[in-house]
């Protein structure tokens, strides 16, 4: 009698096991790189409702972040500049430029502009910027180099475990205070030891509970 | 209740919370055996389960459309930011919270211009920095998406026409030809101010309307008490008690801790006397003679169960016996003899011991009562010297109190037709003026009504105009204190709707001039108002011109604002003398009664929760589980174990009540510790203001007349066959029979200054994982007092409104998933007719050896290094093991997704530092993780450690009596008050026998009892 599977479907079950285990492992591979912040959230960058330029203002004229992200020392916040700051230079600098039209008219009509939002972390993580600032982390070290930027995107993944690895060890990242808005500084060859004494004069144990970010 | 057996424990102390716990019935061995109620986890309502399974299915395809993209936020920023509003720094103000007579000083948070959360002021005499749950919930009212946004006329914003400038269109005729004639035929209805602003612009008002009637109504008021005071002093004075001179109290059916007025300096400074630190303390001893079980009976030492109406002969007997020990107690010859029910021992020890006391003695005498029953405790204290220390004067000034014969004049001129403009300012009277004045029938007959509310009730719906009334958060005032003591009311937030507040409106009547919080719009100028562009701060501050002089004006009022008092302004206290003949006259005339009054007994009372009705639409006060009964969402008729089992009822039997010729059918409850033949019935309840008050309970104001209006003989109570569910908590979250309470007297704690050790058997225990190391750093612990908790509730309102925890509604509160974190349990104790009651607040423990994190398949709950036991809500995938696990049954689970159809107006309200939670999140405790933080890292950038007292929990910082202690265990920066109150003898922990190591521990209950009783 005749067989009714021929020879070669012996070694379906070894087909079908090694496509079991390379679908297995592709899509585990293509949910860890596509779906992980850093392919999702790495370089975006909406287009704003006024095309302001960090580039031109931050890099090449040189204003300090703080000049208009007045809060960040203070506040958990990083605040959105007011209209009226702009205005304090605009009312003389290019009063008339077509680009700064829906600026004047915020100002003018008193209905505030809406800024898209770039950095975004989820809503039940809370994240303050002071208590960073005053450890001595600069804007550069979540934001990049933001003077550089023409439009801001993000540059880095902000996902939990970012934050943990410098969490853990943040002795590259720490730097003098006066050095905070710099965006281009690199640390010294001698950083360790300068993370040494800065952690044990502030004091700092970055936390790693849950409770230090989620409330 | 034969079937009834007491539950019986090694101590022999025996501590039940309800009938059923106490007879082991079937219902409470399922809600004890079972996590939630039977079929509780199955999905009923609202969502059937195949519903949600299609709605699911919907929700996954959209959501397989929309997640491609990123979701866009914006963020917006001020376009003139103001110079002291940076974001994410909260803005605290004070303020001043106005409720019929009383005025509550707060301190209010606003997170970038919205009020979040409620504070009292430390520096107002009223609050002394702490709360009740009426300050607490108010500030839901604010966003309460129900209330009317608009001017209506006839029950509509007329189509076409601006709302208020119709009104202020229409005012302008009807003005002039009432002030034509001096304004005769209008008339105000006011509910109870207390304000000089007020008082300035009423006299406006008359000055412009000389023949204007204005009448002040509150259904719950301190008439009684005046009257009482004028009979025995001559005078209408304002009592003031001074809890914390007092060693001896007697209340008579007086809840003074809760429910009176003035009762969050009472429970303050009562606390103040109540506190024991160490064996060698005195504290002061509580008497209370009620009928209804209230907070401050289940606080008393000693509670004689007499009914409401037996009260009065109890005061008379007592003005004699301390006659016959030797005082002179004006009055006592006027009252009859006793007659029985009052344990003559009882009589006497309290008698005896408020002699003791002399000058530091307090008989103080509940609002319901009869004004005789106020002219005796007047003359009883000052026969004690207790006038001058534990009891003063005052006589009110800038006050408009409630008047309940001028009220029935009003209905009788209206029925006369002698009114034909009728004004009412805040309060309902259609819902809770007296039935017999009929007061819906009397204002139809008016030809223009004009009422000013915050909500559409049902004085509302008969009004020809309906204006909205600011919420106190957004209108400027000014309010005087029981003392006197004066403070201005200021907005945090513009008026969200088209409202005005009571001083505006008046203002606006008076001269036509519409001042606002804002300066006028042209909208209103255009409609013929004539709006200077001043707006109503200045009505206050032409009234503080008067009270802080001319000279330095403007620094005096911004300090005024900024502290939230003006210092040194309360009244001069009075010496008020007894009047001994006037007083003997009036009790001659007005009988207390000897008590031997037979025949079914109803007795009316505020309820703790919606008070008169005020907040009849505010969720959190309808979940508020009631302090005694632990209902929530209903009113009930209240009926002691013995007289309902001579009627033949259950709880939950729907019963009618007539009186008088009038019905009204309410479910019956059973309240161990209740007098006999006596019904209590709750007001405020049945009304149909919005989506919360609807359906919660029923209106018992139908059955209450202008001469009995808080209590009455000769209610007929019929069983109607029917039930009705209610939805009480006190069977939940039950721990068994373990010894979670400790207890003793003073006299024992002096002599051993133990607990009863013998009730837990704690082994030395060995560890099953490797303790962490808890000897570093900022350590958090909690300290409960048991002593000074008066059960109050305050806590449980104070952490809802922090931690942004969702009201769940009737039908999932019947299955046990109310969601606050911090509940306050109430045990009987004793006897089933005459318990004794106690309180125990309980939020998470934060247990070291936590059963909850042991069982959590996705460390979703687990320790940080301070020893918080936190929960991590994104982890969190519902499995609900650690609730389960949960020995102290303190986590809470959202069932559904009880934020989902939250208002955006409500939204407004949240606390922003805190997670809103979605469904299949479990939640519990935190011990404010947030407020935590934020001192952690106020203390980093001023380079320091987080000082002692510098974090507060909410439920702490609500606390009228100063109950709760928490800080820092380890104690950094020197001993914390928290490791001074652990370190005390009475410092226990429940469950110790388990080996948790909790974090929360109690302070065992000291009770005074006096000797003489103690036994009987």
């Amino acid at each position: 009698m005749a067989q009714i599977f021929s020879k070669w479907t012996n070694h379906l079950p070894h087909i079908v096991l090694l496509g079991v285990i390379f679908g297995g492992v592709s899509s585990v591979a293509f949910v860890w790189y596509y779906f992980s912040p850093s392919y999702l959230e790495v370089g975006y960058r909406p287009t704003q409702p006024v095309p302001y330029s960090h580039k031109l203002h931050a890099g090449d004229l040189g204003i300090d972040c703080r000049y208009c992200h007045t809060s960040i020392e203070r506040s958990q916040e990083a605040n959105i500049p007011p209209t009226q700051t702009c205005m304090n230079c605009h009312t003389t600098i290019l009063p008339d430029s077509d680009r700064l039209a829906p600026i004047r008219e915020s100002f003018a009509t008193g209905k505030p502009i809406q800024w898209v939002r770039v950095h975004m972390l989820p809503e039940y993580a809370y994240f303050p910027h002071n208590v960073h600032l005053r450890a001595g982390i600069g804007c550069a070290s979540c934001h990049g180099n933001v003077a550089a930027m023409e439009e801001v995107e993000q540059k880095r993944p902000l996902s939990m475990g970012w934050c943990l690895d410098c969490h853990r060890n943040p002795d590259m990242h720490l730097r003098p205070i006066d050095q905070i808005t710099n965006m281009t500084w690199e640390p010294p060859s001698d950083q360790l030891k300068f993370a040494e004494r800065v952690k044990k004069e502030k004091n700092l144990q970055p936390p790693e509970d849950c409770s230090a970010c989620h409330r | 209740m034969s079937s009834m057996k007491a539950t019986s424990q090694s101590a022999g102390k025996t501590y039940w919370r309800s009938l059923n716990e106490l007879a082991e019935t079937p219902e409470y061995r399922n809600i004890l055996e079972r996590e939630f109620p039977e079929n509780a986890a199955e999905m009923k309502d609202p969502v059937t389960r195949r519903e949600f399974l299609s709605l699911m299915g919907a929700s996954a395809a959209l959501a397989g459309l929309t997640g491609c993209r990123k979701p866009m936020d914006y963020i917006v920023p001020y376009v003139n930011q103001p110079e002291e509003v940076v974001p994410g720094i909260p803005l605290e103000y004070a303020s001043t919270m106005p409720l019929g007579e009383e005025a509550y000083g707060l301190v209010v948070t606003a997170n970038e211009g919205r009020p979040t959360k409620i504070e009292g002021n430390a520096q107002h005499p009223d609050t002394q920095g702490a709360a009740n749950s009426f300050m607490l919930a108010s500030i839901l009212n604010l966003y309460d998406p129900d209330r009317t946004r608009r001017t209506q006329k006839n029950g509509v914003v007329e189509a076409g026409v601006a709302g208020w400038p119709a009104f202020v269109g229409a005012w302008a005729p009807l003005k002039a030809s009432l002030a034509a004639n001096g304004g005769s035929g209008l008339a105000v209805l006011s509910e109870s101010l207390c304000s000089p602003t007020a008082a300035r612009v009423i006299r406006e008002f008359q000055a412009a309307f000389p023949q204007a009637k204005w009448v002040t109504y509150e259904p719950v008021s301190n008439e009684n008490i005046y009257a009482g005071v004028n009979a025995a002093t001559g005078a209408a004075r304002r009592p003031l008690y001074h809890f914390d001179k007092a060693d001896v109290v007697l209340a008579l059916d007086c809840d003074f801790l809760l429910m009176e007025s003035g009762n969050v300096r009472h429970a303050k400074e009562f606390s103040r006397r109540r506190r024991v630190k160490n064996r060698q303390d005195s504290m002061n001893r509580v008497y209370a003679v009620e009928g209804v079980y209230s907070l401050t009976g289940g606080v008393a030492d000693h509670r004689l169960r007499l009914r409401s109406t037996q009260i009065g002969a109890f005061a008379a007997a007592l003005a004699r016996e301390l006659e016959q020990q030797g005082l002179n107690v004006a009055g006592a010859d006027a009252v009859g003899s006793a007659g029985g029910g009052i344990d003559p021992k009882w009589l006497k020890a309290a008698a005896q011991d408020l002699r003791r006391a002399g000058s530091k003695g307090l008989v103080v005498a509940g609002r319901r009562q009869p004004a005789a029953v106020h002219a005796l405790a007047c003359s009883i204290n000052a026969a004690l010297g207790a006038t001058g220390t534990t009891v003063t004067y005052v006589e009110p000034r800038d006050s408009f109190l409630s008047d309940r014969n001028g009220l029935q004049q009003l209905v009788a001129d209206i029925n006369g037709g002698s009114v034909d403009t009728l004004v009412v300012l805040g309060g309902d009277p259609v819902y809770n003026a007296p039935a017999d004045l009929d007061f819906a029938a009397a204002m139809k007959k008016v030809k223009t009504s004009i009422q000013l509310s915050p909500l559409a009730d049902a004085t509302s719906r008969l009004a020809t105009w309906h204006i909205p009334q600011s919420h106190f958060l957004e209108s400027w005032g000014d309010a005087r204190a029981a003392d006197g003591s004066l403070s201005v009311t200021q907005p945090l937030i513009a008026p969200l709707h088209e409202s005005r507040s009571i001083i505006e409106f008046v203002h606006f009547l008076a001269t036509g001039e519409d001042l606002s919080v804002l300066a006028a719009s042209s909208a209103t100028v255009e409609a013929g108002a004539v709006g200077n562009g001043g707006t109503s701060m200045d009505l206050v501050k032409t009234t503080w011109q008067e009270i802080l002089g001319a000279s330095g004006f403007a620094g005096k009022w911004r300090r005024v604002l900024h502290d939230g008092i003006l210092s040194d302004s309360a009244y001069a206290k009075v010496a008020a003398r007894i009047e001994a003949d006037g007083l003997s006259d009036f009790l001659r005339s007005n009988p207390v009664g000897d008590g031997s009054g037979t025949g079914m007994e109803i007795v009316f009372q505020a309820s703790p929760s919606v008070l008169d009705g005020r907040y009849g639409n505010n969720g959190w006060m309808q979940e508020l589980p009631d302090t005694v009964t632990k209902l929530t969402w209903d009113n009930a008729a209240l009926l002691s174990p013995a007289t309902a089992a001579a009627l033949g009822v259950r709880s939950e039997d729907v019963l009618q009540l007539s009186l008088g010729g009038r019905q009204v059918e309410l479910p019956a409850w059973i309240v161990p510790g209740h007098a006999d033949e006596t019904v209590t019935v709750e007001l405020g309840y049945g009304q149909n203001l919005g989506r919360v008050s609807e359906g919660a309970g029923a209106s018992v104001y139908t059955l209450r007349t202008s001469q009995d209006p808080d209590m009455a003989v000769g209610v007929q109570i019929e069983k109607t066959g029917r039930t009705y569910a209610l939805a009480g908590t006190q069977d939940h979250h039950s721990m068994k029979q373990r010894a979670l309470l400790r207890e003793t007297t003073l006299e024992e704690y002096r002599r051993t200054g133990e607990f009863h050790p013998e009730l837990v058997h704690a082994p030395h225990h060995r560890n099953m994982w490797k303790a962490h190391d808890y000897s570093e750093g900022y350590q958090w612990g909690m300290a409960i007092d048991l002593t000074t908790c008066i059960g109050c509730n305050a806590c449980t309102l104070a952490c809802q409104s922090e931690n942004n925890i969702p009201v769940v509604g009737k039908a999932q509160v019947k299955k046990g998933r109310e969601m606050h974190w911090i509940r306050v349990d109430r045990y009987f104790k004793g006897d089933v007719d005459d318990p004794e009651m106690r309180y125990q607040p309980v939020p998470c423990m934060h247990c070291e050896n936590a059963p909850c994190e042991q069982v959590c398949p996705v460390a979703a709950t687990v320790h940080d290094r301070e020893g918080l036991n936190v929960m991590v809500y994104n982890r969190c995938i519902g499995t609900r093991y650690c609730a389960n696990n949960c020995p102290f049954k303190v986590r809470r689970f959202n069932f559904f997704n009880y934020t989902k159809t939250t208002p955006e107006l409500r939204k407004m309200g949240n606390n922003p530092d805190v997670t809103v939670r979605s469904r299949g999140v479990m939640e519990k405790c935190t011990y404010c993780v947030q407020r935590i933080n934020r001192a952690k890292i106020r203390a980093k950038q001023e380079d320091r450690g987080v000082r002692d007292g510098e974090i507060q929990t909410a439920c702490q910082q609500a606390c009228p009596v100063d109950a709760i202690f928490f800080g820092d265990i380890n104690g950094n920066n020197g001993t914390t008050e928290v490791q001074r109150q652990k370190a005390s003898d009475r410092n226990y922990q429940m469950l110790e026998e388990f080996n948790l190591r909790v974090r929360t521990s109690y302070l065992g209950e000291v009770r005074n009892p006096n000797p003489e009783l103690h036994g009987t």
